[in-house]
């Protein structure tokens, strides 16, 4: 443990030391994991699911007790301080949270009574916030009849309330259409703008991509890199290519990477797909790409497999999730993980 | 502090009501309901209220009027089910969570909620007492004695409905707590005084009844609407209520604090 008394003058807003949580009989979620968040920044966490965001989230909004470690929510303990915490952070789940008995400004302003707040302002604050999520029309209607999109803007409407300081977002735009989405991406951006620091967990690379200032990558409840997306983009050093194969040509990709790995200036080779996977992709890192392809083409061509298009391009975090992990964040995965979430979520609770 | 726990609990109770009253069909089964057990009881054994002793021992001679105290046990079992069932279904939809996460007292979301089902239960015991008057029941004890009946039912309503959270919390699932709540109301009802007075009772169903809450639930409805104020039943009332109510409250709020911190 460490002594709390030296660690007042902490420099993030949050600060998680070895923080593990294991879940009966042993399954470990969290895996003593230790990261600082700075004031006035989004921090992401990036990681597919089953990585130990939820629960990660879960621990520092005080919801679930962790195992061990210690974590602080400006500098207030989120054990010993649960009541102080709460007052300062906001808390978007991935289930939503909201009532569907209910409208849109009835739930808002429950929010504001279980936070507290005298009618008066309450009536002004849920005022304002229907109108930045853009839910003035249907504030009087019940959430029933709002679709996923008006669902989530008005959670999050919910979660801000109190003006918190510390805003948690567990994956905020999971199973919304692409419009919803840019929605989203605008309200979290507009509200780091005005100085809110905000911790989110994803498992869209392009999410963190584009919101997060640092981010933290995880698997297996373990970080396997931290920094700004641009760091740990040029960690890779190398041009991303992509091979695609014809559709049917299951041996294609294998075959392919076979050849590919004993080509110079080749620094990491992609796992194939399955065979039930229609379409074959290799993604392969290497130095300077575009030199290579000539000679990569030949190669793979004279092994007997048809390439039909090849790219170059800058490694994304999915090629940085890639080579620290040996998996891809990629689109069938994501699909899959969509369809467990809410099961998953309530597994984790339970 | 404890003027900020009577804030959430009052805008807990308040979204619990506004959802009540959004849900037409909970009035249409608050007036099916006793309508049923009315019919199918005091039709199908009329004839009990003829039985030697039966006028002697309670005061009536009119089946209808001695089951009454029956129909509104019931009904408080039923709406106390729903306690449970409401607090699952808050776990369920992620809103448990959004609750826990905002700066309120634990107990303040139970008690929001039993408040709440109190209130029902209150709606409930009147439409029972409009639906008896039609039936020719007569409440003995007059407006003061209505007036207990429905504080005696919105308390035992209480302390009852703190068993389906325990329920619920424990199990955390509404298919078990309803099906616990109905395979104890059902037998408890059937093995207390509230069908037949307790000297007409086969011997073992007697030692069984005496150590039945709802034994004493029964009796003092009964007694209320039979025969008038009788302090020394309404005190055996009062005390039932509190052992259920101190016991299951306390229980359903220790599990409530320890599931979650």
């Amino acid at each position: 443990m460490v002594n709390r008394s030296v660690m007042v003058a902490a420099d993030g807003i949050i600060e998680v030391r070895e923080l593990r949580k294991v879940f009966a009989p042993d399954i470990v979620a969290v895996d003593g994991i230790s990261f600082q968040v700075q004031n006035g920044e989004i921090f992401g966490f990036l990681g597919p699911n089953g990585a130990g965001k939820s629960t990660t989230i879960k621990i520092l909004t005080t919801l679930l007790a962790k195992t061990s470690g210690s974590a602080t929510i400006d500098g207030l303990d989120i054990d010993k301080d649960q009541k102080e915490v709460r007052r300062i952070i906001g808390y978007s789940s991935q289930e939503v949270g909201v009532d569907d008995d209910l409208t849109g400004r009835e739930n808002l302003m429950l929010q504001c009574r279980f936070h507290h707040m005298t009618k008066e302002r309450s009536i002004e604050k849920v005022q304002t916030l229907l109108e930045t999520v853009k839910l003035m029309e249907a504030s009087d209607r019940r959430l029933s009849t709002y679709s996923g999109g008006m669902r989530k803007r008005l959670d999050l409407a919910s979660a801000l309330v109190s003006d918190p300081k510390v805003l948690f977002l567990d994956e905020p735009t999971t199973g919304l259409d692409p419009q919803s989405r840019q929605d989203i991406w605008e309200y979290v951006r507009g509200l780091n703008q005005k100085g809110m620091t905000i911790f989110l967990t994803t498992q869209y690379m392009e999410e963190a991509d584009r919101l997060a200032s640092r981010l933290c990558i995880v698997d297996q409840g373990k970080i396997v890199a931290e920094g700004t997306p641009k760091d740990l983009k040029a960690k890779i050093g190398a041009d991303v290519i992509n091979l695609r194969f014809k559709v049917g040509d299951s041996d294609a990709c294998s075959k392919a990477a076979q050849v590919v790995k004993g080509l110079p200036g080749i620094k990491e080779v992609g796992l194939c797909p399955g065979s039930i996977s229609a379409e074959s992709e290799l993604t392969v890192l290497a130095q300077d790409g575009a030199l290579l392809v000539p000679q990569m083409v030949k190669a793979v061509d004279a092994a007997g497999v048809a390439i039909e298009r090849i790219t170059v391009s800058a490694p994304t975090l999915d090629e940085v999730f890639l080579k620290l992990t040996g998996k891809t964040l990629n689109t069938i995965d994501r699909r899959e993980a969509v369809k467990r979430l809410g099961r998953e979520g309530r597994r984790q609770e339970r | 502090m404890k003027t900020e726990w009577g804030m959430e609990v009052v805008a807990i109770f308040g979204r619990w009501n506004t959802k009540l009253l959004r849900q037409p069909i909970f009035i249409f089964f608050s007036l099916i309901n006793p309508l049923v057990w009315f019919l199918l009881f005091t039709q199908a054994f009329s004839a009990i209220g003829s039985l030697p002793n039966f006028e002697q021992l309670t005061g009536t001679g009119d089946y209808t009027t001695f089951f009454t105290a029956a129909v509104i046990i019931q009904t408080i079992t039923s709406s106390a089910l729903q306690a449970g069932i409401g607090i699952v279904n808050d776990l369920d939809s992620g809103f448990m969570d959004k609750m826990r996460v905002a700066p309120i007292n634990k107990s303040a979301i139970l008690f929001g909620k039993l408040f709440s089902d109190a209130i029902t239960t209150i709606i409930q015991v009147v439409i029972i007492l409009v639906i008896g008057l039609a039936l020719n029941v007569h409440v003995a004890s007059g407006i003061p004695g209505v007036l207990l009946i429905l504080a005696l039912a919105a308390a035992f309503g209480i302390a009852w409905s703190g068993l389906s959270l325990f329920v619920a919390l424990t199990t955390k699932s509404s298919q078990t707590t309803l099906s616990i709540g109905l395979l104890t109301t059902f037998p408890l009802l059937f093995l207390s005084a509230a069908v037949l007075p307790v000297e007409l009772l086969p011997s073992w169903v007697q030692s069984v009844a005496v150590v039945n809450p709802f034994t004493y639930i029964a009796q003092v409805f009964q007694s209320l609407i039979i025969r008038g104020v009788e302090w020394n039943v309404i005190g055996n009332a009062i005390a039932t209520i509190l052992i259920i109510g101190t016991i299951s409250l306390t229980a359903s709020v220790a599990v409530f604090r320890k599931k979650i911190s």
